[in-house]
């Protein structure tokens, strides 16, 4: 029998205490593997997250929030300073505005039901207040967007737009020209090549889109110059979209462009938006490498003094073995042999342990994070989530201008990040378990080499006297 | 032959310094079967130590046949321990979890022997000291005291080691059994020509051994 069997069966002496240690050092371990998936599996969705984030930055006239809010349009001005900003390669402007029914001969595709019939009021830009009385005859105004991008239509008008038919316009086309949603051209009887009165003027259909939701599918898209020059806002911008060389970028440009326009406007990127919950996921990442650190020690602590008590409580063994010729060499491999087979039995319960527990852990703590992240935040993520819908809402008023169909964008696409991130799932793969044993073999290694450098001071001589 | 020349041994016991062995010289011819005897305290534990190489000497030396162990370092006292020492002890001191006979193969382990001979040995070594194949498989607990010692000669002779130290090794068993371990001891000093030195209080085990060396206060007082 060599020091290596002697040292597993010697893991096996004590029944009740290697299934306490195995128990015990198998939670540690199970704990520790339990948060490398978690840790792993975040570290996984912020970079998923941190990817899917553009290299775009939003500009809008502070305090523009629709109907909710005010504020003065960007200027060709505010534009200029915008594209002298270093990193700046290119800048998509949108001028939104609405055609009520005597400024164009279009019926919108929404129906105004009660919520249009409420916000014609409050949010229409009518003297009544919120829940005032409501005119029983109200019909949702025609959403039209210009701008400069149109083979951008998301840009533009936010969504998924997707052009079904004919073709878009020249980015800097001043022509009498427009593609519509499909919704509108359909509930108008309008095809490419139709026409319509907008601003008392004849406006030629070339494309139809598909916008992928209800409130897009109702919306106009015109030359940015054409709708500047008809509803009488020259040189007026309602939002710009500018895009950055790289997303390292991202920051610093939204901060130059910040400073550069100072307060006359809101300048947003991805990255500010996605980073309340980016936050919450990165807090669960720190929390689980702690955790992961304090199993670890925890494990090694536990196997540590576990062998530092079976060393002690053998004191005269390993005397008598020395006495008969043992080197202190031999002792101790056997004695690290039998912390090894512990953990490694610890390490198959924790093993089980982990992969059972991983995915309902890290799900639970991201559901929790995700929920007060939600809660807490403001600006961002609960205003665009609550008005996306609420396009709904902003197509009530009759004379109000500047519903931002960004903003639909915004929400749809913020919650769907959101959504992303919960949907979130700690994957156990064969490296991940070969790591988890080197580690555990690591942890007894450690663990038993302080005891069984004890062993070495033991000498034979005393404890043959002491016997 | 064992040899011993001015052997000493100090402790330091707070500020005073003990002199466990003092000045002690003896020879002993090779199968000698010696008694150690005097009181708790004279040095008896102590001397064993040294001449089981468990312990350095303060001063003198100690040959056996013609090598100082005394100049030996750890690793060369490890060795000498593995392959010229036998040990019995009191307590019989055997690995609770191993068999007799695991028992018995351990110490030709660390001594090196290959582990297809070590079985063979250990199952002859126990047939001689009368332990039956049944009980050979038996861990130590599942061993009378009596026979439990005989294991542990038999894990002493494992290596023909040229000297054999009992430190009381009939003190644990009753008067009858003891009388028989005795007369194994002298037995295999006789047939294997093996060194025995058996330490004990009990003058009418001492009185049968060839050679008495009696001990007080560490000094050697008379040999018979």
């Amino acid at each position: 029998m060599s020091a290596f069997s002697r040292g597993v069966r010697n893991a096996f002496r004590n029944k009740v205490r290697t299934f306490s240690v195995v128990l015990i050092l198998g939670l540690s371990i199970g704990l520790a593997l339990a948060m490398l998936l978690a840790h792993q599996a975040v570290t996984q969705k912020i970079d998923t997250v941190k990817s899917s984030v553009g290299n775009t930055i939003t500009v809008s006239p502070a305090g523009f929030r629709g109907f909710s809010g005010g504020g003065n349009p960007l200027t060709q001005s505010d534009i200029d300073k915008i594209e002298n900003t270093p990193h700046v390669v290119a800048i998509s402007e949108t001028l939104t505005d609405r055609l009520t029914s005597d400024q164009t001969n279009l019926q919108s595709s929404i129906t105004a039901g009660s919520l249009g019939q409420r916000f014609s009021v409050s949010g229409g830009g009518g003297s009544a207040s919120f829940g005032g009385e409501a005119p029983t005859d109200f019909t949702p105004p025609v959403m039209v967007i210009g701008t400069n991008d149109p083979t951008n239509l998301s840009s533009a008008g936010g969504g998924t737009f997707k052009l079904t038919n004919g073709q878009v316009f020249s980015p800097t086309s001043k022509d009498n020209v427009a593609i519509i949603g499909s919704a509108l051209a359909s509930k108008n009887n309008l095809s490419v090549g139709s026409t319509f009165t907008a601003y008392n003027t004849t406006i030629k259909v070339v494309g139809i889109f598909d916008g992928g939701n209800t409130f897009a599918d109702a919306q106009l898209i015109m030359p940015l110059a054409t709708v500047q020059t008809l509803s009488g806002q020259a040189g007026d911008i309602t939002s710009a979209v500018v895009t950055v060389d790289s997303v390292d970028n991202l920051d610093s440009t939204t901060t130059a462009i910040k400073n550069t326009l100072g307060t006359a406007a809101d300048v947003t990127n991805d990255q500010t938006r996605t980073q309340d919950t980016i936050d919450s996921l990165q807090n669960i990442q720190s929390i689980s490498l702690y955790s992961l650190i304090g199993a670890v020690i925890a494990g090694s602590v536990i196997i540590f003094l576990t062998m530092l008590m079976i060393v002690r409580e053998r004191r005269t063994e390993i005397g008598v073995t020395k006495a008969i010729g043992a080197s202190n060499f031999k002792v101790m491999w056997q004695f690290m042999v039998e912390a090894m087979t512990l953990t490694l039995l610890a390490a198959v319960a924790g093993i089980i342990i982990g992969v059972v527990a991983a995915d309902p852990i890290t799900k639970t703590l991201v559901n929790n994070a995700s929920t007060t992240s939600s809660t807490v935040s403001t600006g961002g993520g609960m205003f665009t989530q609550r008005f996306s819908g609420g396009g709904i809402a902003v197509g009530g008023g009759p004379s109000t201008s500047g519903a931002g169909p960004t903003f639909v964008a915004r929400g749809r696409g913020f919650g769907a990040v959101r959504s992303n991130i919960t949907n979130i799932h700690a994957a156990v793969g064969w490296s991940i378990l070969v790591y988890g044993l080197a580690a555990a073999l690591l942890i007894a290694l450690i663990g038993s080499a302080i005891a069984s450098w004890s062993i070495a001071k033991v000498r034979p001589a005393e404890v043959m006297r002491a016997s | 032959m064992l040899k011993v020349t001015n052997l000493s041994k100090s402790f330091r016991s707070g500020d005073t310094t003990v002199k466990a062995v003092d000045d002690v010289t003896f020879s002993l011819e090779t199968g000698s079967f010696v008694s150690l005897v005097g009181p708790s305290g004279s040095g008896k534990s102590t001397l064993l130590a040294i001449l089981g190489a468990l312990e350095k000497p303060s001063g003198g030396s100690v040959e056996v046949d013609g090598q100082d162990i005394s100049e030996l370092g750890d690793s060369g006292l490890t060795k000498y321990r593995a392959k010229n020492v036998g040990f019995v002890f009191q307590n019989y001191n055997l690995i609770p979890n191993l068999s007799a006979v695991e028992n018995v193969m351990l110490p030709m382990e660390f001594a090196g022997l290959p582990s297809k001979s070590r079985l063979a040995r250990a199952q002859e070594l126990l047939d001689s000291v009368g332990i039956t194949d049944d009980k050979q498989l038996r861990k130590p607990s599942r061993l009378s005291g009596g026979e439990q010692q005989r294991v542990a000669i038999a894990r002493a002779l494992a290596n023909n080691p040229k000297i054999i130290l009992a430190d009381e090794p009939t003190g644990n068993l009753d008067s009858q059994t003891g009388k028989m371990v005795f007369r194994l001891l002298q037995d295999l000093a006789k047939k294997q020509n093996t060194t025995v030195i058996v330490a004990t209080h009990d003058l009418e085990i001492a009185g049968k051994t060839n050679a008495k060396l009696s001990l007080s206060d560490g000094k050697l007082k008379r040999s018979k």
